[in-house]
């Protein structure tokens, strides 16, 4: 059976082609203003890439803050629920499942089955998530890409806040002003970010396996004061940014066989 | 009428001509949510029962009963407005005055309101203050006094803020709720405010009157939890119609609402007999507690849980602005006056499940209220509902999921603030949760 999951995220859209469960292709897309558009032009590129047609496919689920938008959907999947249910799939001891995005974090905890028992999500404030990373990289006149490895380098924490970008980008400034090292203050910006969102895992409770997904865990930076804060090592999958996709994707199996076509 | 207030001590000078602007822009709005809910609730129940138009007459603020009250002041009668729950309404009435709740549940009188106030403060706060600066809302202004019990900070201060306008009378309530001292203490505060009511009326309280006016809310009570009752099983009634129901209470005229809430019980009875469900019977059943949740813009968490996909259907609350306004009655033995004051005291006291009361010396009153909830009306989750800048509920988060959590109910934690704006981001929450609860249900 050939299944479709769909994520429909505030910056990209990713998409996952299955066949009887097994990952065949990825694709994703910018989702700039129209993230139906991007989404089709993702499912366009995965049938590609596989020589499938549209209607080779079972099922389309949709997860991501788009989802509503999303093309050819026949169901929809919550992101703490793709989240909880791809996590275990690709990481059977996953109880945890930490997801960073563009602009939410959220934490979900999960039973064995893969299905979501309790969730958090931080307050409506992009701090704790990628958008903050692009915020502070610009503030250094650094490359979004460069900021974690520069992070690495630095020899000691320095403090900033992170309850706010607006604040944390005119901490960042004033870190400049007093000449801290650009790799100093690199990392005080994960920091930052991993205080925020390590105490909102706490609130959640800190069960193991703990899985980072989302595009946020691609970097080293932020995954190194993670680790530090949280005293553990997170487990980062393969192609963490399409966990949310392919969540969807696991879902659309079942939703498949509830409802034959 | 009694000494004009002459000195604003907190409120800035706005002019006639800013407040009638802001006034009407914001009364357009609200009379549209208005609208807007009530179709929405229509909506969700098809065959919603014909006596809920009633209700939803009374819920239009700028309607039939802001007009009988307003007759009934030209006839002498006094109103007498509240913000919490433990003004004695009964006092009230047996005065021969109106009593009223006036908490602001408009949105956009918030922003009003932060020029008086920090945005770190409680939107009910900020929006009440805010309704009052443009003259907004009709029973805060047809109010002649209002009672101001001094509850959580915000409470607190908010009737010091508003005393710029009105008369307002303080009520000391003790946090510690299970000690002889406080009932003592309390006790004396409500025969302190009896006194006040018959000065300011120039109506003595009488032992006939304040019977009537207890057996009048006692029947009200009666036909309240009638209606609860009916929640226990397959759903016969949204969640949106019973919680409009319980608010209007809040400003109607106490003897027709209990007849309307009765007629109302009939026709549900005449639905369960006929096992005619307002929706599937194994839609999720959510129990919400935490913040008051005012008419007519604060219908946003309600709206949400009902018409998400999947949907759920509120069964229960703990709120202030919800069951917990006519859940208990007051108990008397003897009819004198001193046992009729004192069982208003203790009705008061110790039946609230406010936070504004320490737990430390073993008042489980909210949490026994939760568990009985969720045990008696099957609740699958519950939203623990909080508005930014509430803190006493916010504070009281931790204490309430340790105890769901040991009977294995799940519960979700929602902050919002009095905007529409985050409607997107509460569904996606709203939504997970659902989506939980289903799963633990399906699969």
């Amino acid at each position: 059976m050939i299944t479709v999951g769909m994520d429909l995220g505030t910056q990209k859209v990713k998409v996952v082609i299955l066949k009887d469960g097994a990952v065949l292709a990825r694709a994703q897309a910018f989702s700039g203003f129209d993230p139906t558009k991007a989404a089709e032009q993702a499912v366009e590129e995965v049938l590609k890439d596989t020589k499938l047609k549209l209607s080779d496919v079972a099922n389309f689920t949709a997860t991501g803050s788009a989802m509503d938008m999303a093309p050819y959907a026949k169901s929809t999947v919550s992101m703490m629920g793709a989240d909880a249910k791809a996590g275990v799939y690709l990481i059977p001891n996953a109880r945890t499942i930490i997801d960073v995005g563009a602009e939410e974090a959220r934490a979900v905890k999960c039973d064995e089955k893969g299905f979501m028992v309790d969730f958090v999500v931080n307050e409506r404030c992009a701090a704790g998530a990628g958008t903050f990373i692009e915020a502070m990289a610009r503030a250094l006149e650094v490359k979004l890409e460069d900021m974690g490895p520069l992070a690495l380098k630095a020899e000691r924490a320095s403090p900033i806040n992170a309850s706010c970008v607006i604040f944390g980008e005119s901490d960042v400034v004033s870190l400049i002003h007093r000449q801290e090292s650009k790799p100093e203050i690199a990392r005080a910006v994960f920091d930052a970010m991993a205080d925020r969102i390590s105490s909102m895992v706490h609130r959640l409770g800190v069960n193991p396996d703990v899985v980072l997904v989302g595009g946020v865990a691609k970097d080293v930076g932020f995954v190194a004061s993670l680790n530090r804060k949280l005293g553990l090592n997170v487990v980062i999958p393969e192609f963490p940014d399409f966990v949310g996709a392919l969540g969807a994707a696991l879902t659309a199996v079942n939703r498949a066989k509830e409802t034959p076509k | 009428m009694k000494s004009e207030i002459s000195e604003k001590r907190f409120m800035p000078e706005v002019s006639r001509k800013e407040i009638d602007e802001l006034k009407n822009t914001v009364k357009a709005a609200s009379q549209k949510i208005m609208a807007d809910n009530i179709e929405r609730m229509k909506k969700a129940d098809p065959h919603r029962p014909e006596v809920m138009k009633y209700f939803d007459e009374m819920a239009n603020l700028f309607g039939q009963r802001q007009k009988e009250i307003q007759t009934e002041k030209e006839k002498g009668k006094k109103v007498i407005g509240y913000m919490c729950l433990f003004a004695p309404t009964e006092l009230i009435m047996a005065a021969g005055a109106i009593p009223v709740r006036v908490n602001s549940g408009f949105y956009d009188t918030s922003k009003v309101g932060d020029r008086v106030v920090p945005v770190e403060v409680c939107p009910v706060i900020r929006s009440t203050i805010g309704a009052k600066m443009i003259e907004l809302s009709p029973f805060m202004e047809q109010s002649d006094a209002l009672i101001s019990v001094l509850t959580c900070d915000g409470m607190t201060k908010l009737g010091e803020i508003l005393s710029d306008y009105k008369i307002v009378w303080g009520m000391n309530i003790p946090r510690i709720k299970d000690s002889t001292q406080s009932l003592r203490f309390w006790n004396d505060e409500i025969k302190h405010m009896k006194t006040q009511i018959e000065q300011f009326t120039g109506n003595k309280i009488t032992r006939k009157n304040l019977k009537g006016a207890i057996e009048q809310t006692q029947r009200a009570t009666k036909a309240f939890r009638r209606l609860q009752d009916l929640r226990k099983g397959s759903p016969v009634i949204m969640g949106r119609d019973a919680m409009l129901v319980n608010q209007t209470f809040l400003w109607d005229d106490k003897k027709r609402w209990t007849e309307k809430t009765e007629a109302l019980c009939d026709e549900l009875e005449k639905r369960v007999e006929r096992k005619e469900w307002v929706c599937s019977p194994d839609t999720p059943r959510v129990m919400v507690t935490g913040t008051p949740m005012f008419w007519p813009d604060n219908w946003k968490l309600p709206t949400l849980v009902e018409e998400a996909n999947p949907k759920g259907v509120i069964v229960a609350d703990e709120l202030c602005s919800g069951e917990r306004i006519l859940n208990d009655p007051v108990g008397v033995d003897e009819w004198s006056m001193d046992d009729m004051l004192n069982a208003i005291g203790e009705r008061y006291l110790m039946a609230s499940t406010c936070p504004c009361f320490t737990s430390k010396d073993g008042n489980e009153d909210r949490i026994n209220w939760l568990l009985n909830k969720v045990k008696e009306w099957n609740v699958q989750g519950v939203i623990y509902y909080v508005v930014r800048g509430c803190m006493l509920y916010a504070m009281e988060y931790t204490r309430v999921k340790k105890a769901l959590d040991k009977i294995n109910v799940p519960v979700y934690y929602l902050d919002t603030e009095y905007t529409r704006e985050d409607v997107g981001q509460l569904k996606t929450r709203v939504e997970a949760f659902l989506e939980m609860l289903t799963a633990r249900v399906d699969i």
